[in-house]
């Protein structure tokens, strides 16, 4: 029995001939080409310049797949981010204003860059919150060394932390500025405007809160 | 007391005499740089156009709102004063009366649909706002009243053709107010509208379509490092651009820019008052000026005589750089230049020889009284101007620079101002041989039917109609025209740059001795045998090439009003594009209405 197999070595090359192209006596006398030529410039150059001088050019966001000029003039035009833009840190708020953050360290856990360093802080004796969670004392997060991944939003369990302000990352002049305190973190509202998070929070104490307390055992 | 009067006197006959001759080079000087320095942005702009790119437009000088506003309104409100001024003490003579009541209701109907297009432009781009807005909005396309505009045009010059006796009497008086009233409306509330308009804006940026940026790079050329290679001839060095730039100044000289503008007085000592009419046979009784710095027997000649110095300009600069690649650009700019200036001067002997002068200013009278140059030499026309590009070192001709092969060629070792001054003599020279052209070929100041006396529309020797025009304004508009052709022929020059890659050396020398010179010299055999031709042949054959000059006036005349008006219509056209929200980030500009003019951010 006689079994296919590939011939050794390299494989042959079949191309298709292709023709010269026609030397005819409009190209060979070179002028009809060159109308030719001008006249698609020309085209381009009296379109584009109507659409600029008329306000008429295209928005790059909404029509970036019609002829004409696409380009974003950035900073005077900035195209929007995707929903899910990662951009910069922000911090939610509770509703009296103080971080949603309980100083859990998931999210400096989950690090991969290792960039975001919390002092947890414990509530003074006396507070319903005492003993069920702490607060951020310090919350820095080195946006130099940060790599954008999301993990740390995907590990908070209390949706303290979130990349949704659509900030992309700045251009600063100093390593410094790119070291974000707990408070310009907190100032950041997110892309609607808000500084909270549509999550309800149930504060211990609070009749909704769903888990234990001391007053509510198993 | 008279002591000081007579001094006053003739101070003022002095400053008067010197205006009358220092102006006209100014403004030719003037002309050729602005035009040049426009040009070096205009050439960035129309690249970019043409590759659907921005291209140069982000220097931008800031203004406060309300200056925006005033200047928008003081102006128009000036404009406004000066007609008023007119309507009010400037009571014309009767018979130039009709023509200038005919004058205001053209210009009134030309600025009512220029605000009335521009209201609606803006309405369609960014929406209806007001219920002016929503009413100009439901008049639809613009285009509706730009052809009422042109309806009322024609109408309003049918009208004050065909009415004549005390019917034309009342007729000139309702047009002279109706007329003037209706510019000075225009006027108004297209300044108020657009000042209104802008009254929320936190700030106008002055853009100028980027035309701020040739005057940030001239600045910039002039503070930069002055640098001379070691071992250069310092002073031929710094000598070069300096030869190259100032004959590409100095042959505007020759080529008339309008018209010659006709005086009262006898000699050129005292040239007493304009004329405020020509007479009918055009010849002037007074004294005339030529809108021309110099005028002479040897015109032509003295263009080519000096636009070939320009060669040693780029020869000197290769050679005093101590650099090869520089040498190496100096010597191909050298015999590219002579080798063109050859076509270039044998394109023109048959031009010359059907126009019977080397004088510009003769040349165009005759094209003014038979046909343009363009209808009497195409030929030559096109090789000229393949020439012409070739003589101005530029695209496709540029292999002096060639920077693929030889860095910059002859200015690679200059920077600053003289660098800028060889890129500035290049734009000149484009500007300078544009004009020549147009003064050759395009007719230079003649418009078609407009004679010095006033607007004659003759097809075939009958007169098919007739206006007198004011003198000055015959001479102010044949001027506009030869700007207007002059920067058109630029514009053209451009748009070969961006449309044609460079020729090889080779290619470029065959073109020029194997190509255009042999063309050149049959042209010049063609039009000898042509003038001859026609010179001895009977008065039917004469009356045939009159007939021939009269349909190329027409052509021209027809041709560009058609011209203009598909221009506008053009322009005018509502556009519609594919929008398309497949990403979120889409969907995110249109919830903010697009971001097609979002304004800059604090």
């Amino acid at each position: 029995m006689k079994t296919e197999t590939a011939p050794l070595g390299p494989k042959r090359v079949t191309g298709v001939p292709v023709d010269r192209p026609k030397r005819t006596a409009g190209v060979q006398t070179y002028i009809p080409e060159i109308a030719k030529g001008l006249g698609i410039t020309m085209k381009h150059f009296f379109q584009n310049t109507k659409e600029m001088a008329f306000g008429q050019r295209n928005d790059p966001s909404l029509e970036a797949v019609a002829d004409g000029i696409n380009t974003v003039s950035y900073p005077e035009q900035k195209r929007p981010y995707p929903a899910r833009f990662r951009g910069m840190h922000r911090l939610t708020q509770r509703e009296d204003g103080s971080p949603r953050c309980v100083a859990c360290l998931c999210c400096s856990t989950a690090c991969p860059a290792q960039c975001i360093h919390i002092e947890a802080g414990e509530y003074p004796e006396g507070d319903p919150k005492r003993g069920y969670e702490r607060f951020p004392k310090r919350f820095v997060i080195d946006e130099l060394r940060c790599v954008f991944c999301g993990f740390c939003v995907e590990a908070c369990p209390c949706d303290a932390i979130r990349m949704d302000t659509g900030i992309h990352a700045s251009p600063y002049d100093s390593r410094e500025q790119f070291i974000f305190e707990k408070d310009l973190l907190l100032s950041f509202p997110g892309r609607d405007g808000s500084h909270q998070t549509a999550n309800p929070r149930h504060e211990p104490g609070e009749p909704t809160h769903p888990g234990i307390d001391r007053e509510h055992g198993h | 007391m008279s002591l000081l009067a007579s001094i006053l006197a003739t101070l003022l006959w002095l400053a008067k005499l010197l205006a009358l001759w220092v102006l006209k080079p100014f403004f030719v000087v003037m002309f050729a740089m602005n035009v040049a320095v426009i040009l070096t942005w205009a050439d960035r702009r129309q690249g970019a156009m043409i590759q659907d790119r921005v291209g140069p437009n982000r220097a931008v000088a800031w203004l406060p709102t309300r200056w925006a506003q005033a200047f928008v309104v003081l102006p128009a409100l000036g404009v406004v004063a000066a007609i008023g001024f007119m309507l009010v003490k400037l009571e014309p003579a009767p018979e130039v009366r009709a023509t200038r009541a005919l004058l205001f209701c053209q210009l009134g109907i030309l600025f009512t649909w220029l605000t009335g297009v521009f209201i609606a432009g803006r309405v369609q781009v960014r929406g209806v706002r007001s219920s002016f807005d929503a009413w100009i909005y439901s008049l639809g396309d613009p285009r509706r009243i730009f052809y009422g505009g042109l309806a009322a045009h024609v109408l309003t010059l049918f009208v004050a053709v065909t009415f004549e006796g005390a019917a034309a009497e009342q007729l000139t008086d309702i047009q002279y107010g109706g007329g003037a009233g209706l510019l000075i409306f225009a006027i108004l509330f297209g300044a108020g509208y657009a000042a209104f308009s802008i009254r929320n804006e936190p700030r106008i940026g002055l853009r100028l379509a980027g035309l701020l940026h040739p005057a940030a790079d001239g600045l910039k050329t002039i503070f930069k490092e002055d640098f001379i290679p070691p071992n250069a001839d310092r002073m031929l060095h710094s000598l070069a651009p300096f030869i190259s730039f100032f004959p590409a100044l100095v042959v505007m000289a020759v080529i008339p820019f309008g018209d010659s503008l006709c005086f009262s007085g006898v000699s050129s000592k005292d040239f007493g008052e304009l004329l405020p009419l020509m007479p009918a046979n055009g010849v002037c009784p007074g004294v005339q000026y030529p809108l021309q710095v110099v005028s002479v027997d040897v015109g032509l000649l003295y263009f080519f005589a000096l636009a070939g110095t320009g060669i040693v300009g780029a020869a000197l600069a290769g050679w005093a750089s101590d650099n090869k690649y520089s040498l190496l650009g100096g010597l191909r700019a050298a015999s590219q230049m002579v080798s063109y200036e050859v076509t270039m001067g044998l394109t023109l002997v048959g031009a010359v020889m059907i126009y019977g002068s080397l004088r510009v200013d003769d040349m165009i009278l005759w094209q003014r009284d038979h046909a343009w140059g363009i209808f009497v030499q195409p030929f030559a026309f096109f090789l000229f101007f393949a020439a012409a590009v070739a003589e101005s070192k530029r695209i496709p001709f540029d292999i002096p620079e060639g920077e693929s092969e030889i860095v910059a060629g002859y200015f690679t070792e200059y920077s600053g101002m003289k660098f800028a001054m060889f890129f500035f003599a290049e734009y000149i020279a484009v500007v300078t041989s544009s004009g020549l052209m147009s003064a050759l070929f395009l007719g230079g100041w003649d418009l078609p039917y407009l004679r010095p006396d006033g607007l004659h529309v003759t097809f075939g020797g009958n007169q098919m109609f007739e206006l007198a025009l004011p003198h000055v304004l015959v001479v102010v508009v044949g001027a506009l025209g030869f700007v207007l052709k002059t920067i058109t022929l630029c514009w053209l020059q451009l748009m070969i740059r961006w449309t044609l890659p460079r020729f090889r050396y080779d290619q470029l020398m065959r073109l020029g001795w194997r190509k255009l010179l042999p063309a050149s010299l049959a042209n010049v055999f063609v039009t000898g045998l042509l003038v001859l031709g026609v010179a001895s042949a009977g008065i039917t054959v004469g009356r045939f090439v009159d007939l021939l000059g009269d349909c190329s006036r027409a052509f021209v005349a027809l041709g560009g009003i058609a011209g203009f008006v598909y221009f506008v219509t053009f322009l005018l056209r509502p556009v519609h594009k594919p929008q398309t929200l497949a990403s979120s980030s889409a969907q995110f500009a249109a919830s903010a209405g697009g971001t097609r003019s979002v304004r800059m951010g604090a």
